[in-house]
């Protein structure tokens, strides 16, 4: 089951567009090996990733500790080398870089990282200053440009103030104005929220989608946090194993995932938990007077249809809401419903036939008395 | 107390003050150099030199292991060298910063290395050149430990100096061994143990406020 599913094959349901032509990161085959340690086995941390990276958009990479995201992120500005494959950034392949050559690239590349990484001994208004010192640009025309960086992130009455006596989240945004600095065209973004709370990641998500909107900046990010992907990703690739797994635009991923890591995750945010009251009495075979209970999956269009009247009126049928999530991706409407419908074989039948002409998936979860 | 001798105490401690700032400072500009290159050079590291770190790692190791009164003997010629002489107050002053740049570079390797790495990588990330990354993320950001570091090598030095004795430097230490004990005088003594008490205290305070001021990890009301 480990198989990558290929675009091919997600976009015959007419739900995946085809893959984007102006990438400006491309990855061709690319692998990175270390070597092992002590004369043990080299550790493969990435083994034949192709991905593209369309600009102007919000690519997430999702995976588990270890699956090779981290590894994946840093091939882009060079903090790790690929040990196969070709990357290519806007056209120019970047894989035979010398040391000297990366230095150049990166600065036209921020990264933000899950732990900010900022200068204690600075203050906010120097650790943005930074990467423009270090690109030699001179001092009057640095203090314009980190002015005008912390207005952004909202952050001007904090110019002279240390990171420690900053919260998280403004920390978060310190590292984002730093990352900007040197007005790059592509921001890669480390785990960027995976330190913060919630309502703080809502922030941060925010601000990172009015950059991608507002300057046009490109974004890769790598997250072990399917929120973050539904939130802001024009587009998600599932990393397992240092393999791409899936990959499409974030709708069709998480409403249609096709492979099982891909479909834990989505579980996790839409996935509507059977309440405890219920699961101790649920049972597999029908008894007489039993009612079935039914998982229905929204996606797309038909998350709208008024399901609920329509088996009421049409079926005539009673139906009874257990438990449910209704979210969102993007602007399209997702989730799930648990509910209880009469187990009689002529009603149930035509619930489901019902529930299928509405294009809506329906799973029959057991019964309870 | 005869005059006499409150003028033998006044010009110790300043042949004392002057033989540890002039190794203090000499230790200092070449321990900070080699503390840095010690702390980035190993393998896979900013400056990657594995056998020129082992080979300087050996050699400080064995400067440190002599021990002061052996090392002020044994580089007798060196000083000779460098100073002209072997005897006297300056010519002392090689001996103990001899002694005082393996171990500053020890402290100052130490200090550097408690920056988190995820600093080095994000200064790499903006393109930044190893040299770069030195002078503006792992100095500044190692300074309050290696403040404390430096402080710890004054106070050390202040001990070292009273060694020096031997090959004819002057300072507290001598007019201790000389007055203090050889000449039976235990107030000496006592007066020369209280300066260097108040001398240490007063190294070690400033060197604890400074290195509190400029540690901004801490936050300030």
């Amino acid at each position: 089951m480990n198989a990558p599913v290929k675009p091919e094959a997600l976009r015959v349901d007419g739900l995946v567009t085809a893959p984007p032509v102006d990438a400006l990161i491309r990855f061709e085959a690319v692998g990175k090996t270390y070597p092992g340690r002590d004369s043990q086995e080299p550790v493969t941390a990435l083994a034949g990733v192709d991905l593209a990276v369309p600009r102007g958009s919000i690519v997430g990479v999702i995976g588990r500790s270890g699956a090779g995201k981290s590894t994946l992120i840093r091939l882009v500005n060079g903090l790790e080398r690929a040990t196969s494959g070709r990357i290519l950034i806007e056209g120019e392949e970047v894989t035979s870089l010398t040391e000297a050559g990366w230095r150049e690239r990166r600065r036209s590349t921020g990264m933000v990282f899950q732990h900010f990484n900022l200068l204690s001994s600075r203050t906010v208004f120097d650790n943005v200053a930074l990467p423009l010192e270090i690109a030699g640009v001179p001092r009057a025309k640095i203090a314009a440009q980190v002015g005008r960086l912390l207005a952004l992130v909202g952050l001007a009455d904090k110019s002279e103030r240390y990171p420690a006596e900053l919260s998280g989240g403004q920390k978060q945004r310190v590292g984002i104005a730093r990352a900007l600095a040197t007005e790059p065209k592509v921001l890669l973004c480390d785990e960027a929220t995976s330190a913060l709370d919630p309502e703080t990641t809502r922030s941060i998500l925010a601000l990172l989608k009015q950059v991608n909107r507002e300057l046009g900046i490109t974004i890769l990010l790598i997250t072990h946090e399917i929120p973050v992907i539904k939130e802001i990703c024009d587009r998600v690739a599932v990393i397992e194993g240092g393999r791409i797994v899936e990959e499409g635009e974030t709708f069709a991923v998480m409403t249609r995932p096709r492979h099982p890591t891909t479909a834990s995750f989505v579980e996790a945010v839409t996935g509507v938990e059977i309440p405890e009251y219920l699961a101790g009495r649920i049972h597999e075979q029908a008894l007489a007077g039993d009612s079935a209970v039914l998982r229905i999956a929204f996606t797309g269009g038909n998350a709208t249809a008024p399901v609920i009247s329509r088996l009421a009126t049409v079926v005539g049928v009673d139906v009874n809401i257990l438990a449910g999530r209704i979210d969102a991706i993007g602007d399209k409407p997702f989730g799930s419903l648990l509910v209880s419908v009469p187990a009689g074989e002529p009603e149930l039948a035509a619930v489901l036939g019902a529930l299928k002409s509405l294009d809506l998936k329906a799973e029959l979860v057991g019964h309870v008395s | 107390m005869s005059p006499e001798l409150i003028r033998l105490i006044v010009e110790a401690t300043g042949d004392t003050l002057l033989m540890v700032a002039i190794a203090a400072g000499l230790g200092t500009a070449l321990g900070l150099p080699l503390g840095v290159f010690l702390a980035t050079s190993k393998k896979g590291e900013l400056f990657a030199a594995p056998v020129v770190n082992a080979v300087l790692g050996a050699l400080v190791n064995a400067t440190r292991s002599t021990p002061f009164i052996i090392l002020v003997v044994a580089i007798i010629p060196f000083t000779r060298l460098i100073a002209g002489t072997s005897i006297g107050t300056f010519a002392a002053t090689v001996p103990l910063t001899v002694a005082a740049t393996p171990f500053i570079a020890r402290l100052i390797e130490g200090a550097i290395r408690e920056v988190d790495q995820g600093l080095v990588e994000a200064a790499r990330s903006m393109g930044a050149t190893p040299l770069q990354i030195v002078r503006k993320v792992l100095v500044p950001e190692a300074l309050p430990a290696i403040v404390l570091g430096l402080t710890l090598a004054l106070v050390s030095l202040l001990g070292f100096s009273a060694m020096v004795g031997a090959v004819g430097g002057g300072g507290l230490g001598d007019l201790g061994i000389r007055y203090g004990y050889q000449r039976f005088m235990p107030d000496v003594m006592a007066i020369v143990v209280a300066v260097l008490i108040v001398l240490v205290q007063t190294v070690q305070s400033v060197g604890d406020r400074l290195s509190r001021r400029l540690n901004k990890r801490l936050r300030h009301a």
